[in-house]
């Protein structure tokens, strides 16, 4: 994990949480009032066991349970808890690096086997774009209007006087080879294996 | 450092002497401390070492008799200054101006031989001497003073009170009976404020809710006919300037077209009125004409033209039977001069537009505090029936949500507690529990701040059975036909989606643009959440960072009705104290010579006192707001501030007596030390500590007094190092950083080294520090040399 501070982990897990670079440096996660405002709010704590304050209070807490606790795989990254969190926190961005946290010491793979298709995309488009798989429900959400924007997108971008939204031919070779230089395709790679294993 | 030295004397103006020839006489009183002192100093050898005109030793002298000794010896010598060798000004230097109060009290003075010699140093030898020296310095110094008097500035007995609410009113009416003439102006067309508004406020020592309109109706009435008040409503604050013992005010009165001297207020003109206006008195929940009166108590009882929504059609003009209506009457300009100015301007409502999640705008009955507050009132919408805006039926639950807006670290949030929304949500919670008791009330609350007494209150309620949810709520939706709240109950770890009929947030209270306006006219800082800030919450409160200026009520911060009252008290008896004391100013205080003046304002800009200002056509300082700490006097580039207090010839001499007899090898390192400095200096010899006998310290309102020449007069006349130490005075912060740069730069430039000239943040408790301080300086000089 890339580490504001040089020194690696600490042994307090708060800390770590804070000095993760995904932790904007004004984050109030010291000052959370335990108002419950982002549970209230979160989507995935209405349809599952998921609690957003609770993670957050755990991490105070410097408890590591909460690194075992299958519900935090349940938040799917909306934001609303950050963007209404009246300390400023940010329980979205806790729960990614914690997840994090998890993956890096060779847990819970298999958690993130849906999302390699984002992983993917990179590989194959150049850049981040939703996976077929959801494709069928994102049409049942959003109706024939989303059918003909996926069809039209790049004749849409074009009438528009913009690029091509996926990239191609020199540029695509070019994000391979960083992607491929950096571990980030073998990661891919681990993680289908460990999913089909 | 002798090319230094030579390099000095070609740039010094001032390395000749002095013209040193001194008529006066200066006498010399040496305080043996009852031993406290004479242990450590060979008293004889001081005494005779001195060279006065007189010289005496004395056991205690500051017991009474000693008074008569001095007196004797003043009459007897026929001397003309004198100085006391005893102990800290800090404690003594009054006893003994009073002592020898047949001369000016700037002819005395006082050198410090307990606190700075015979406590800190225990070597008898190098103590005398550093006794004798310190004395001497003493007599050099008080040749140089300069006799003053005492600065009185009477205030004119005069105030204008800004704002007409229940802070206001409560300032204006304790002033004008303490004989003040005092003037209320309100922006709006009648005086009241929020309390008028609210119905009803809560009593934690009954236990019941009062009415708030009988509560205030006779202390309005005591203020509509109070000789002493002059009421302005529909007034605005134009121009404010500063003077020297008054403000001068430039008002406008805004027209209502209606001559308020003869409205009987009878009321036809509303009848005929064709425009129907939003009422802001009912939350906009109902409407009035454009011709209209707030409500039925209003004061004054006068009829107004909203000119804005006003059609001129005439019709009222002609059922006006009096004559009071006239469409030609233009907005007046009142000029006012007051002494004082309390702002008591209030506060707003947090914009509840600004957390569309709880649908304020979008569901009718989504309402505010202030809104069920009108719906509950008699004199409201639904004359006090609890209804629903929606289909004026009654709800079965109400939901109340705490914090919105407060305690919110989001941009448009405020980060304070507003501190009134508890009890408020509270107070509602028992007037509908008692009056509707079918009424299911939930309040959703962060924290429960009910301080004090008024967890009396919390309990009362609590008896009359309301739901309380730990838990901020994220969202008001509606599903069907009903209001769901989206609340995570932290107690119980379940998020609740809570089916209601009705939604009332506790908006925040936040300060108003007019307030800032004000503050801005009259120059008044803010604090960092937009409210007028008290010059020191603790020991200043009341007092804004303006002389003759204070502040009471939300205007400073929110607070409830209680707190308003008793800050409005406090700002009418320090209103009061202004007046009647007639206010003294000690030097030293910085005077602006006018003929040298070209009016560049940077004495203005610097000063964090706010001391200086812009008269008419001159700069000027107010004497009571100077700390004669000599910012200006630095900035100036004209050369025309002095400081009244401490001349430059007096720090000249004694800065070259604390160096006198220097013997080949000595280090000697001046301190200069402010008040809060030599305080610390001051506990160092009370706690016995030691440090070495080459610190001399001079005292000095501040290091802004400081200039270069001063310290290139130190160095030149044999100073090895000089340290200063100043209390980080926050106002003064800006002015502190720019002499410690300029200070450190002329050292350089004069090839002096830099760590020669040294510089402290002092603090009183921490004289170890400053102890360590001094020691180290020395330590390191003597390694150099």
């Amino acid at each position: 994990m890339i580490k504001k501070d040089p020194k690696g982990d600490t042994d307090s897990l708060l800390e770590d949480v804070r000095n993760d670079y995904r932790a904007f440096p004004e984050m109030g996660i010291k000052r959370c009032l335990q108002c419950g405002l982002c549970t209230s709010n979160c989507p995935a704590a209405r349809h599952s066991d998921y609690d957003p304050r609770e993670m957050v209070k755990m991490v105070r807490d410097n408890n590591p349970e909460i690194m075992n606790n299958p519900d935090i795989w349940n938040c799917f990254y909306c934001y609303t808890c950050g963007s209404n969190c009246p300390a400023n926190n940010s329980p979205c961005i806790v729960n990614q690096i914690l997840r994090q946290k998890i993956l890096l010491k060779g847990e819970n793979n298999a958690r993130i086997y849906e999302f390699l298709a984002y992983g993917y995309s990179y590989l194959d488009f150049g850049v981040g774009s939703i996976p077929s798989d959801f494709f069928d429900g994102l049409v049942a959400d959003f109706g024939q209007k989303y059918v003909e924007l996926k069809i039209n997108l790049e004749d849409i971008r074009h009438d528009l006087g913009l690029e091509d939204y996926n990239l191609k031919g020199e540029a695509l070779e070019e994000v391979k080879s960083i992607l491929s230089s950096s571990g980030f395709t073998s990661r891919l790679e681990e993680f289908k294996r460990c999913h089909e294993s | 450092m002798s090319t230094t030295k030579s390099k000095l004397e070609k740039n010094h103006p001032l390395t000749k002497e002095e013209d040193t020839k001194n008529p006066e006489k200066v006498g010399v009183f040496l305080c043996r401390c009852g031993g406290n002192i004479s242990h450590t100093v060979d008293m004889a050898k001081l005494k005779d070492s001195i060279q006065a005109d007189f010289v005496g030793e004395f056991e205690n002298l500051c017991s009474l008799n000693c008074r008569r000794h001095i007196r004797e010896e003043i009459i007897d010598k026929e001397l003309d200054r004198v100085v006391i060798a005893a102990c800290s000004p800090i404690t003594h230097l009054k006893t003994f101006q009073n002592y020898a109060d047949l001369l000016n009290p700037y002819m005395v003075e006082m050198v410090n031989i307990r606190e700075q010699c015979s406590w800190v140093h225990s070597d008898s030898a190098k103590a005398t001497k550093k006794a004798i020296e310190l004395t001497q310095s003493g007599v050099e110094k008080v040749k140089k003073a300069q006799a003053l008097d005492k600065i009185i500035r009477q205030t004119e007995k005069s105030a204008a009170v800004f704002g007409g609410g229940i802070s206001g009113i409560t300032a204006a009416l304790s002033l004008a009976n303490q004989g003040v003439k005092t003037c209320i102006i309100e922006k709006n067309p009648t005086i009241g404020g929020n309390m008028v508004k609210i119905g009803k406020v809560f009593s934690p020592e009954k236990l019941a809710e009062e009415c708030s309109l009988c509560i205030l109706n006779p202390i309005i009435n005591e203020v509509i006919n109070h000789k002493n008040i002059r009421i302005l409503t529909k007034t605005n604050l134009l121009r404010a300037g500063r003077r020297s013992t008054h403000f001068k005010i430039i008002l406008e009165k805004q027209t209502g077209f209606v001559h308020e001297d003869l409205c009987i207020s009878c009321g036809r003109c509303v009848e005929v009125c064709p425009v129907d206006v939003p009422d802001e008195w009912n939350q906009k929940m109902t409407t009035r004409k454009a011709i209209y009166k707030p409500f039925a108590q209003a004061v004054p009882d006068v009829y107004n033209i909203d000119l804005e929504n006003c059609i001129r059609c005439g019709k009222c003009e002609k059922v006006c039977t009096v004559g009071a209506i006239d469409f030609n009457l233009k907005s007046e300009i009142i000029p006012l001069e007051a002494g004082n100015v309390v702002i008591a301007t209030g506060h707003e409502s947090f914009d509840l537009n600004k957390r569309p999640e709880y649908g304020y705008q979008r569901f009718d009955d989504v309402i505010s505090q202030m809104d069920l507050a009108r719906i509950l009132g008699v004199n409201g919408p639904t004359q006090g029936e609890l209804l629903k805006i929606s289909d004026g039926k009654r709800p079965e639950r109400v939901v109340m949500v705490q914090c919105t807006g407060s305690r919110d670290e989001k941009d448009d949030g405020k980060r304070y507690c507003s501190k009134v929304c508890c009890m408020v949500a509270l107070k509602h919670a028992s007037i509908i529990r008692e009056r509707f008791p079918e009424t299911e009330v939930v309040i959703c609350y962060t924290d429960m701040r009910t301080v004090g007494m008024y967890e009396n209150y919390l309990r009362y309620v609590q008896d009359k059975d309301i739901k309380l949810i730990r838990g901020r709520p994220g969202e008001v939706t509606k599903k069907d036909d009903k209001l769901v709240v989206r609340v995570e109950d932290t107690l119980e770890r379940k998020p609740l989606e809570i089916e209601t009929d009705m939604v009332v947030l506790s908006e925040a209270i936040e300060p108003s643009p007019g307030t800032m306006r004000i503050a801005q006219k009259f120059n008044v800082g803010l604090s960092q959440d937009l409210f007028i800030k008290e010059k020191h919450s603790k020991i200043k409160p009341v007092n804004t960072d303006m002389e003759r200026v204070f502040v009471c009520g939300t205007a400073q911060g929110p607070k409830d009705i209680t707190d308003s009252v008793s800050q409005a008290n406090a700002a009418a008896a320090k209103v009061s104290e202004q007046i009647k004391s007639g206010t003294e100013a000690e030097p030293p205080v910085a005077v602006i010579k006018t003929s040298q003046c070209n009016l560049c304002g940077k004495c203005m800009d610097i000063c964090g006192f706010k001391a200086v200002y812009r008269d008419e056509e001159n700069m000027a300082i107010d004497p009571m707001a100077c700390r004669g700490c000599g910012a200006c006097a630095g900035q100036c580039p004209q050369e025309a501030i002095e400081i009244k207090g401490i001349n430059d010839l007096e720090l000249y001499a004694q800065i070259r007596g604390l160096l006198s007899d220097k013997k080949e090898g000595e280090i000697r390192i001046l301190a200069f030390l402010d008040n809060v400095g030599y305080t610390a200096a001051d506990a160092i010899g009370n706690n016995r500590l030691c440090y070495p006998e080459a610190i001399r310290i001079i005292k000095i309102p501040s290091i802004n007094r400081i200039m270069p020449h001063h310290l290139m007069y130190a160095f030149l006349h044999g100073a090895d190092g000089v340290l200063m130490a100043e209390y980080p005075d926050e106002c003064m912060l800006e002015a502190h950083k720019a002499k410690i740069k300029e200070l450190s730069e002329s050292v350089k430039n004069q090839g002096i080294p830099s760590d020669r000239l040294r510089f402290y943040k002092a603090y009183a408790p921490h004289y170890r520090g400053l102890a360590q301080q001094f020691t180290r300086f020395f330590e390191d000089i003597t390694r150099e040399i």
